[in-house]
């Protein structure tokens, strides 16, 4: 008879054996594990020193593509560069558009990557490229950012949602995927209601018997839990213990109960007001808080677009930094401005920009960024990377960097091993702090 | 620099060795005698304690989930049970296997193996189901699957395996490869290998030039080109014409077709036009259709061992919760099976036995493998999953969790009892019930390998109207209905375990209820409703145990 052996090169240089990993985090999933290249136990102490420090993500996804130019790139004066001008910032020797007048003022907080060259120009494509960090390869799905951070960051037994997505219009609406984290790391996703779906008690049962009902439910099921040891069986128990924990996260959703004040600095539109929302999630835990704002795919009329989707976006973001700051939980979050793809430098009949992938934008701010610094650098008319070539790959490595997660750190899908960031990424560490 | 993200697949050509026949355990010993000589044989040899036989309700429970996908109900447990019968076992698994529910159930497993990220498509689970209750043999289906008649009701169901998939060449290759070989091709990045990467690139690709030439029609109409190669760059940068070569290695001669610059020019022209517009017309196949080539080399004696491996390996994984080889999509040298020779003796007797799905399955149902418990309350270590020494507790996938749902809430005396004894009142009541549980099984998510089940699904349960309007319901249909006209709370407590958790309740178990009721007198009907949620929300109903 044969012992189960490694799969791939017969032999065992992947150290533990699938039933030593299952014994090592028994309460985690099964078919990923922690980079095996550390024994189980270490590692173990690792991720939990690192879900200790409450870090967080806040993702400002401008769905449909922000064009560059109008935001973190300008070229003014230049044929490509459009009417607006560029404007210094709180960091000396950086510039970005005029319609970005607060985030300028707080650049200190804030690193740009201008060189992003990720070639994928369809909004699907583009949108799994940026979220993934990979593309996708048949027979295999990646989770996107916001479930590898759930995994890495959240706790497993967490009283409030550890991946929350916000994405309210019609446009280019995308759930978001856990893919082969399974489904505890999917998103919570926001949609119709600014309120998650059966999060409030029906009035049919009162609060008490809501809780006795589940307490009867957990007695029941301890002794089936006790003779099944396995991580599926008690993911089910799990799961109907932190539902009461969410239900209490309900008030997290309502920001009525956010001052007047505060909820004037975030601005009277949707897209503030759930930036007000990510606030108070990641306040309370939350590791991953995705608030999707469409549309901006301005094929035509791109300059009266980014007017104004840059003016919401210039008073949310720097609204929220401040808050951040100010609660000092700016050091712990990062907050990623980032889209599928940005706009082609050439300006069309319309006064449109089309979708454009070889030489684009995002910023990054917070936790783990070195502040008021812009990286890579485009040609004089914005059409190529000049400088500090970025891939989607890279990114995704400078994102789990900044939060001290390992990117080369390696989930297993079976047997297979599977960094983090994908193959040969590196993370750009002029970004970080 | 583009950054390499070649698929370079994980095959190794020395596979598990050919079928060895002299060594195997004989021919014609009934199929679970030989399942539990070979498991046994590695349970002794390496000293491993096993866990005993399970029950008789449990084992009903776990045949009723595997054979008709959903629990069984009251009375069936009852009879069960009660019966003295020396064979009610076989009995029951024959029964079973030829009812209405199991073609249901195999459907549903087999869409599950083939279209998994388009479930509920009609065509094809028309198919499935026709195939399915006459036990077409598994060969044939692979035929009907991939080289199936356009013109033939079924068969042209059968090809949406092929025709939802064919916009994405790659994603066919390996749906195919990984569906009927269960080799899974599609490797992002291997290990550096540099004596056999190329090689290996050549299976791939050899695989994907047999599907290369497959297009489908505005119409949907799937066809064939009668000319293309596929070409693809080593690592090195060399750029190689991929063969027409079969996961064995076995390469396939394809006569080419002498076709003129400007003949060529033509069909292609008339090809592109089909693609575009519906009404033009198609161009007669010419030459040998490459498909067919690779069907016939993969069940080829001498070729067919992934083809038969795969399929006896999925059915094992289906019945046991893990492969024989696991996981299932990764049959190659570096990852052996726990039981070589068990898995071999099964594929030979599926190609001895025309790919009888229902004869392998039955099989395994009457071993003693099959039926151990899955509690585990020895001290002793717990046996690592390979040995097959203790069962394990498997998540239902979603339909199979609605339909037990579904099964579990309705009133237990509101069951058809003579529908069960006539096939064809049987299949619509089973189709009735497969219709209700569409809406409830796209709730829940399908478990994969280390499944996790999301709070998300907690959250429905415990908060959703529909949970409380419809399983919950207090009318005569539904199991509350009955229970709350019984005045007796033991009598009740016993009612609503027989039909959730198919048993009856340990004295415990009745006390923590009973204490519940107790302190809820005044409001005992909503009393009993949230103690019947607190059982439908349980493990033993969304776990196979």
């Amino acid at each position: 008879m044969t012992r189960p052996g490694s799969y791939f090169c017969g032999s065992n240089d992947h150290g533990l054996s699938r039933r030593g990993f299952l014994g090592a985090t028994a309460a985690g999933a099964a078919t990923f594990a922690a980079d095996t290249r550390l024994d189980g136990f270490k590692s173990q102490v690792l991720a939990e020193e690192l879900k200790k420090q409450n870090k967080n993500v806040i993702l400002l996804w401008l769905a449909g593509g922000a064009s560059q130019f109008e935001t973190f790139d300008p070229k003014p004066g230049r044929p490509t560069g459009g009417p607006f001008r560029a404007i210094p910032t709180s960091s000396t020797g950086v510039h970005i558009s005029e319609l970005m007048p607060k985030v300028a003022a707080r650049m200190q907080h804030t690193a740009i990557i201008r060189s992003l060259y990720t070639k994928v120009t369809d909004h699907g494509g583009g949108a799994t490229l940026m979220e993934t960090g990979r593309r996708p390869a048949p027979g295999f799905s990646y989770p996107d950012i916001g479930a590898v951070v759930a995994r890495e960051l959240g706790r497993i037994d967490s009283q409030v949602p550890d991946y929350v997505s916000m994405y309210t219009s019609t446009e280019g609406r995308r759930k978001g995927t856990s893919g082969f984290l399974g489904a505890r790391y999917s998103p919570m996703f926001l949609a119709e209601n600014m309120v998650p779906e059966n999060i409030r008690r029906l009035d049919a049962i009162s609060d008490v018997d809501h809780h006795d009902r589940a307490a009867l439910r957990d007695v029941l099921a301890k002794k089936f839990n006790q003779t099944h040891k396995s991580s599926t069986v008690a993911s089910q128990t799990t799961a109907y213990q932190r539902v009461r924990g969410i239900m209490a996260s309900e008030k997290l959703f309502d920001i009525e109960q956010e001052p007047e004040a505060m909820r004037q600095k975030y601005g009277p539109l949707q897209f503030g007001q759930q930036c007000l929302i990510a606030r108070r999630l990641i306040e309370a835990g939350v590791p991953f808080v995705k608030v999707a704002r469409a549309w901006w795919d301005s094929h035509g009329q791109n300059f009266e677009t980014h007017r104004e989707l840059c003016a919401d976006l210039d008073q949310a973001m720097s609204a929220l930094l401040d808050d951040l700051d100010e609660r000092g939980l700016l050091k712990n979050t990062l907050v990623i401005t980032l889209g599928e793809f940005g706009r082609t430098p050439n300006i069309n009949a319309s006064l449109g920009r089309d979708h454009f992938a070889n030489a684009w934008s995002c910023s990054l701010s917070g936790c783990g960024i070195r502040g008021g610094v812009a990286y890579g650098k485009t040609d004089e008319d914005g059409h190529n990377v000049a400088e500090g070539q970025v891939q989607a790959g890279d990114l995704f490595a400078t994102i789990l960097s900044a939060l001290g997660i390992d990117p080369e750190s390696e989930y297993y899908l079976g047997s297979r091993p599977l960094p983090l960031a994908d193959f040969g990424s590196k993370a750009v560490k002029e970004v970080l702090a | 620099m583009p950054r390499s993200v070649a698929l370079c697949c994980v095959l190794t050509v020395i596979l598990s060795a050919p079928l060895r026949a002299a060594e195997l355990q004989p021919v014609d010993q009934p199929i679970e005698q030989v399942i539990d000589y070979y498991v046994d044989a590695f349970i002794k040899a390496d000293e491993v304690t096993t866990a005993p036989q399970a029950n008789d309700a449990t084992v009903l429970r776990r045949l009723t989930l595997d054979l008709a996908g959903r629990i069984p109900t009251s009375k069936e447990t009852q009879d069960y049970v009660a019966s003295e019968s020396a064979s009610k076992r076989v009995e029951l698994v024959d029964r079973l296997l030829a009812s209405p529910d199991f073609a249901f159930h195999h459907r549903n497993e087999l869409e599950e193996i083939l279209l998994p990220e388009r479930r509920n498509d009609g065509e094809f689970r028309k198919y499935l189901l026709w195939a399915a209750e006459q036990n077409r043999r598994w060969d044939d289906m692979y035929r009907d699957m991939l080289t199936g008649n356009e013109e033939d009701e079924y068969q042209k169901a059968a090809l949406q395996f092929v025709r939802t998939r064919i916009r994405d060449v790659d994603d066919l290759t390996n749906a195919t490869s990984v569906a009927f070989f269960g080799v899974n091709v599609s490797c992002a990045k291997c290990h550096d290998h540099p004596l056999v990467e190329d090689w290996k690139q050549d299976h791939f690709y050899g695989l994907q030039s047999f599907l290369s030439r497959t297009y489908v029609t505005k119409k949907n109409v799937v066809l064939e080109k009668p000319f293309g190669e596929v070409k693809y760059t080593t690592r090195e940068g060399v750029e190689k014409q991929a063969k027409f070569m079969f996961l064995t290695g076995a390469n396939v001669q394809i006569a080419s077709l002498e076709l003129s610059g400007d003949d060529k020019k033509k069909l292609e022209e008339a090809i592109r036009k089909t693609q575009q517009d519906d009404n033009a017309p198609i161009p007669e196949q010419q030459g040998d259709s490459v498909r067919q080539k690779l069907v016939d080399v993969s069940l080829r004696e001498g070729d067919n061992r992934f083809f038969a491996q795969n399929i006896a390996n999925r059915i094992w994984q289906r019945m046991l919760g893990r492969g024989l080889v696991d996981p299932v999509d990764q049959i190659h040298s570096g990852n052996p099976a726990s039981h070589p020779d068990l898995l071999q003796w099964l594929a030979r007797d599926l190609v001895t036995h025309g790919y009888d799905l229902k004869r392998l399955i039955r099989g395994i149902a009457m071993s003693q493998t099959y039926s151990r418990t899955s509690e585990w309350t020895s001290a002793a270590e717990t046996p690592s999953p390979e040995y097959f020494a203790l069962a394990t507790a498997r998540p239902l996938n979603p339909r199979q969790y609605a339909l037990s749902l579904l099964v579990a809430s309705r009133n237990p005396s509101h069951w058809d009892q003579e529908a069960f004894q006539q096939a064809d009142r049987w299949r619509q009541e089973r189709e009735n019930f497969e219709n209700a549980s569409n809406g409830w099984a796209g709730n829940f998510e399908a478990p994969t390998d280390g499944f996790q089940i999301a709070v998300d699904e907690a959250l429905l349960f415990s908060n959703s109207d529909r949970i409380q309007n419809d399983l919950l319901r207090d009318s005569g249909d539904r199991l509350i209905g009955q229970i709350k006209a019984i005045e007796d709370d033991q009598t009740a407590i016993s009612t609503a375990f027989l039909a959730i958790n198919s048993r009856q309740p340990t004295d415990e178990e009745s006390a923590a209820i009973r204490e519940y009721l107790a302190a809820r007198a005044d409001k005992r009907p909503e009393a009993l409703r949230q103690a019947i949620w607190a059982l439908l929300t349980g493990p033993e109903l969304r776990f196979n145990h």
